[in-house]
């Protein structure tokens, strides 16, 4: 080869460099959905981060209005829709509160225990998926051995495994059984050996280490003006639960703890949903452990609860009841509004009703925590490199169905 | 650096400890299935394809064309088409159908029916080619009860599943409260 010419030398210091931008997803696998990203690339560096988010609207929140409360229950099944259980319950709460009706002691252990188990059900998809995102894929097949054996659970006891649609508004749908209890006890007895089993593999590992210590930080404060909750909150060391701070159903009767995090990145979020897997087996344990027998619908709110089958067509009031209930909705549904919040894997997931007086909500308004976890997105991306993207859209876990509605 | 520390970062400790784990499972039985050879059964009382509850005594259906399940359905795919026969005057239902590519197999209909004239199936294999067979109409409805739910089983499943409300109003002899410590095996 001959010399470098000193001219050749000029021409390059002339080349610019010039900044890419790629646009990554919708349908990225590690998205977790339909999420895009736009990313404005400096090298290796991520510059500027736009997240594009409503590819899977489906207007929950205006079907919502044009439903009765007791037909809106399977829409909040699918907002997120791997922690369905949760959701119903979130939603039942709120009416419940904005009716002013109790549901009965064993419905709420009933519903605490499904709670706690979509938490762990949740809780091993994400751990899952985002070790997958990061490269370690032992763990995914591990957690999701025991996640068939909290969906067979479900299967026995609503007759789906996805889409429960399980509690109900002044309890839940139906009883569980003997061997239900026992097959959800022994599950409690042998889930923390798994745990360990899943931190055996990455707790200490480190490329895990390397891919998540000092990645995605965000401080306490920071956090809390985000308006982040749940695990990412609590990352970052702040204490804030929403079945501690504003109990429902049986948890202000059960003892668990709130692990914490405190340098707020993206290792520190992982030990916090890792401690959480282990308080929600605890809490299940404990509602097995207490729950008293009874009635599992409440018995005084005839208004609201479907009547039983056998009275219809003995009892006149009954069959009008039901009909009423089933066409129009509650009618004596007292105006008002209300916002409850309940603490689904995610997040706070609250829901603001405002009722008329009519049947139907007049305005259903869900506050999503992926939504507001999404929005977080560019302030940990940004800065960062191109491959702690992925990292960081795993440790906010969201889900593009509740984010989008 | 501590001694140990020194030796996990050498020797990888933590590494060899996960590759112990994996070859450990590895020994274990396997977990899954192949599906379309072995095939799983549904729990009793999962909601699948639809039925209409044949009547044992006047072997037709027993609907009487309340529109209920219509009016309760959250996605609004029931059908009901009613008329009036001229010298009875009593309803007729001439077409009920249901379009399961809309259905989210709630079982709000079944809860709805007060007549107890609908059910779900446990059959989940209902996937198909055409938009037509997935359209049912009552006469698919009825053969799918004599297929999935015929004899004494769908009487038991509306007392179990469908229509459970009558014990729940109250406690029952043999409800499941924790009593006894089960024995720690496998599922
Ligand atoms: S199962 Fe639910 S969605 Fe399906 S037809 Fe019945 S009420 Fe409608
Ligand atoms: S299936 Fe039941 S609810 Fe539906 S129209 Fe017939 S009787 Fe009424």
């Amino acid at each position: 080869m001959g010399e470098i010419e000193e001219k050749d030398i000029d021409q390059g210091k002339k080349l610019g460099t010039q900044e890419l931008t790629l646009s990554m997803g919708p349908q990225h696998p590690a998205t977790h959905g339909v999420l895009r990203l736009v990313l404005e690339l400096d090298g290796e560096t991520v510059t500027k981060c736009t997240p594009y988010v409503g590819y899977l609207h489906r207007g929950v929140e205006k079907l919502g209005e044009n439903k009765t409360y007791f037909s809106a229950l399977p829409l909040t099944d699918r907002l997120d829709y791997i922690s369905s259980m949760s959701n119903n319950v979130a939603y039942v709460v709120a009416v419940e509160r904005l009716f002013g009706i109790e549901a009965p002691e064993r419905a709420k252990y009933l519903r605490t225990i499904m709670s706690e188990m979509t938490r762990i059900s949740s809780h091993i998809i994400w751990l899952g998926t985002h070790a997958l995102d990061i490269g370690a894929m032992t763990v995914f097949l591990y957690s999701f051995r025991e996640r068939e054996w909290l969906l067979d659970l479900f299967e026995q006891a609503c007759g789906a495994r996805l889409t429960v649609s399980y509690p109900r508004i002044g309890g839940v749908r139906n009883d569980v059984s003997k061997e239900w209890l026992d097959s959800l006890y022994r599950f409690t007895q042998e889930f923390p050996a798994r745990v360990d089993e899943y931190e055996t593999l990455i707790d200490q590992n480190r490329i895990w280490l390397q891919r998540t210590k000092g990645i995605g930080v965000i401080s306490a404060e920071e956090a809390i003006n985000w308006g982040l909750t749940g695990g990412t909150l609590r990352g970052s060391g702040v204490n804030y639960d929403v079945r501690k701070a504003f109990p429902y159903d049986a948890y202000d009767k059960v003892e668990f703890e709130v692990p914490l995090g405190s340098a707020g990145d993206v290792y520190d979020r992982y030990r916090v949903r890792m401690g959480e897997l282990r308080q929600a087996n605890r809490i299940i344990k404990q509602c097995i452990e207490q729950m008293p027998d009874g009635p599992v619908l409440a018995p005084d709110a005839p208004k609201f609860i479907l009547p039983a089958k056998e009275n219809l067509f003995k009892n006149m009031e009954s069959l009008i009841h039901h009909f009423v209930l089933l066409t129009k909705g509650p009618l004596t549904a007292p105006a008002g509004e209300i916002y409850s919040a309940a603490e689904v894997p995610k997040g706070e997931l609250g829901f603001y009703i405002v009722s008329d007086g009519t049947g139907k909500p007049y305005r259903m308004r869900v506050r999503a925590p992926s939504f507001i976890h999404a929005s977080v997105l560019p302030r940990l991306c940004e800065g960062g490199l191109v491959a702690d993207v992925i990292a960081n859209i795993g440790t906010i876990d969201i889900v593009l169905g509740e984010c989008d509605r | 650096m501590t001694i140990k520390k020194f030796i996990n970062t050498v020797f990888m400790t933590e590494i060899l400890k996960g590759m112990a784990l994996t070859f450990r499972s590895m020994l274990t039985p396997a977990i899954t299935r192949q599906y379309p050879k072995v095939k799983r059964s549904a729990a009793a009382g999962f909601r699948g394809e639809h039925a209409f509850v044949r009547d044992p005594e006047t072997g037709r259906e027993k609907c009487i064309g309340c529109g209920l399940c219509g009016a309760v359905c959250p996605s609004q795919c029931i059908h009901i088409y009613t008329s009036e026969d001229p010298e009875t005057h009593k309803k007729i239902v001439d077409r009920y159908e249901i379009e399961l590519l809309r259905c989210v197999y709630c079982a709000f209909c079944v809860e709805a029916c007060p007549v107890g004239a609908i059910s779900l199936t446990e059959n989940y294999e209902y996937a198909d080619y055409s938009r037509e067979a997935l359209y049912m109409t009552k006469e698919k409805l009825l053969a799918n009860w004599d297929k999935f739910m015929a004899g004494k089983k769908g009487e038991e499943y509306f007392k179990k599943f469908w229509h459970p409300q009558a014990n729940d109003f109250a406690a029952y002899a043999g409800q499941a409260v924790f009593n006894h410590k089960p024995k720690v095996e496998g599922k």
